[in-house]
């Protein structure tokens, strides 16, 4: 049994059909990697498992359970995280104040001990802290502990748009598009940390565009065009599958030597 | 000797005890009933618009807080008129029986949320308002309720007696306004806090990262109905009558004012300098001879308020401000020289 089933996922927005009958299984472990021009339904994909969008069809089990028509963030506390395109941070709040707000899942004592200050709630925020400033240091924001989110470079505002994900402590991390806007260093550089998320037993998908990041990390594909799923497999095979390639594969197309 | 002292964080704190403890001995300078009413309504709006910021900082705009209010000082004036219960206990109940309707109320209505919302709030102080016009066989309608004063307290050898005087009332407000500030003040420091920026700033983030956002908002609408409904019994046995006239929509955009020139960004400080400064400043010029105008002068007095202020602070933002300007900004990006060379750049 995998650890995410989808099965004939369906979303119609009124008339338009932006996911057709997807049906993938992510193993424990994997990083699956979602690629397709864009409007195919990456992003509508992953809005419909965390549960911001509600599928019209299909059913989505998590560790055998069905998930399909939960709340955003019922479907959180069952393990599932996610970044967001449009790199959806804290503006105002400095980077330990984003985290420690973020991890609430990770707290077990209740409102009203935190309220009262009691000894089991200072004991679990001190864990807390410490787990939170773990994350920081392994995605290179430790230096800027301290620093308002808004006030962070590009590059750095995306790791910490991952780090918030990472502080709910997620068995199945969603990354979208976390390179957007980056030069192939910087990309690198992403594709390291995530590498290092992955090694502390986290599955990861990640909708990408850039190729070389998804033969780099992906030990899946799956290829998506206007909302059906065209091709699937292990990436140079579905780089190279004839209707990928025709369907425009994204903005660069990686060549094996 | 001196140098030990950490005096960036403590003269603030001393320079504030200075400020507010003269508060606390007002009674000895006056014991002119209406210049005490006029602290003790303050204190009262205060504890309200302390309600309307925790409400904010979940991200809306309650229009409605004097329906909380009425509520609050119509469950108690119910109480002690038609039950002849004890104020004491119809104090605790007026506080309860606000809060469970907010609870019930928010539960409904902040799913909808923003402005919405907030028009739905205004249409609750009226609806408030008019059940207590109509309902004439509980309320007496426009004729309102007589309420009276707490009995009379022995500790001892000294009597309280909230008949004799008006000083009674004003420890009491006192009482009420620490209390509520300190619950307040817990809450906007504690993770709860916390939680309720992260509801107001980004919902979509903070709903991803398990956070419930409905029942956040329905817990600080609760939490600004429990409080509100007690200042509102203490409203209605002050001024000896429980009337639907005196709160309405007015009074709720009032309570709004006070919190938004008080500062949003505190939770305590801000509604209580808020409040003490525009109550205080429109019973001023009521008392002036102006020939009617005050109205136009009190708000115009406000818009010069907040154009003077910067962008999004209020007064007690100025108090932030005066102190950064004393000890100057500690900021993160520069560090000592001899600092900068044990940690890596990058």
């Amino acid at each position: 049994m995998a650890l995410l089933e989808l099965k004939n996922i369906s979303k119609n927005f009124g008339m338009l059909r932006a996911l057709d009958q997807i049906s993938l299984n992510v193993e424990q472990g994997d990083v699956l990697g979602i690629v397709g021009p864009n409007g195919s339904g990456k992003t509508t994909l992953i809005n419909v498992i965390s549960g911001y969008y509600q599928a019209t069809q299909g059913t989505i089990r998590l560790d055998g359970k069905d998930i399909c028509g939960l709340r955003p963030d019922r479907i959180a506390a069952r393990g599932i995280a996610r970044t967001f395109q449009s790199n959806v941070i804290y503006d105002s709040a400095t980077v330990i104040e984003s985290m420690l707000v973020s991890a609430y899942l990770q707290y077990k004592t209740s409102n009203w001990q935190a309220f009262f200050g009691t000894r089991a709630y200072r004991d679990e925020h001190e864990r807390i802290v410490g787990r939170v400033l773990d994350i920081l240091r392994l995605l290179d924001l430790f230096n800027d502990t301290f620093i308002p989110g808004e006030k962070l470079s590009y590059g750095y505002q995306r790791m910490l748009g991952i780090a918030i994900a990472l502080s709910a402590d997620p068995k199945i991390l969603m990354l979208d598009e976390p390179t957007t806007g980056m030069n192939h260093q910087e990309a690198m550089f992403v594709v390291e940390n995530i590498k290092k998320i992955r090694e502390q037993g986290v599955t990861i998908i990640i909708i990408e565009h850039n190729m070389r990041v998804v033969a780099n990390l992906a030990t899946n594909v799956v290829v998506l065009n206007f909302g059906t799923k065209i091709a699937e497999g292990e990436p140079h095979m579905v780089m190279n599958n004839r209707e990928v390639i025709e369907a425009y594969l994204g903005t660069e197309t990686f060549s094996s030597n | 000797m001196t140098s030990h002292i950490d005096w960036r964080n403590t003269l603030p704190k001393i320079v504030a005890c200075i400020i507010v403890v003269p508060a606390l001995l007002v009674p000895l300078f006056t014991n002119n009933p209406a210049s005490l009413s006029i602290v003790i309504l303050s204190g009262i709006w205060a504890v309200v618009a302390m309600g309307f910021t925790l409400i904010l900082w979940t991200g809306q705009f309650s229009l409605g807080q004097s329906a909380f209010m009425a509520i609050g000082g119509y469950t108690s004036a119910i109480l002690t008129a038609h039950l002849d219960w004890p104020f004491w206990p119809s104090f605790l109940a007026a506080g309860l029986v606000s809060g469970i309707v907010a609870c019930a109320v928010g539960a409904v209505v902040l799913r909808v949320g923003g402005f919405y919302f907030s028009i739905i709030t205004l249409a609750l102080g009226e609806i408030v308002r008019i059940i207590a016009m109509q309902w004439q066989s509980v309320t007496r309608g426009t004729r309102g309720l007589v309420t009276y004063p707490p009995e009379t307290i022995s500790l001892g050898f000294i009597n309280i007696d909230f008949t004799a005087s008006t000083v009674p009332w004003y420890y009491f407000m006192i009482v009420l306004v620490a209390f509520s500030g300190l619950i307040y003040w817990r809450i906007g420091k504690s993770r709860i806090g916390g939680t309720f920026f992260s509801v107001a700033a980004n919902p979509m983030l903070a709903e991803h990262q398990g956070i419930h956002l409905m029942k956040y908002r329905v817990i600080a609408f609760t939490v600004a109905g429990v409080f509100t409904g007690l200042a509102g019994s203490f409203y209605g046995h002050f001024l000896s009558a429980m009337t639907p006239y005196t709160l309405g929509i007015q009074e709720s955009i009032q309570v709004m004012i006070m919190s938004i020139v008080g500062g949003i960004s505190s939770l305590v400080a801000g509604p209580i300098v808020g409040s003490v400064v525009l109550y205080n400043l429109s019973q001023f010029l009521q008392r002036l001879n102006l020939e009617g105008i005050h109205p136009v002068v009190f708000g115009g007095a406000i818009v010069c308020i907040l154009l003077f202020l910067p962008k999004g602070t209020g007064l007690v933002d100025l108090w932030t401000k005066f102190w950064k300007r004393v000890y100057g900004e500690v900021d993160f990006y520069e560090l000592p020289e001899d600092m900068e060379k044990d940690i890596e750049v990058h």
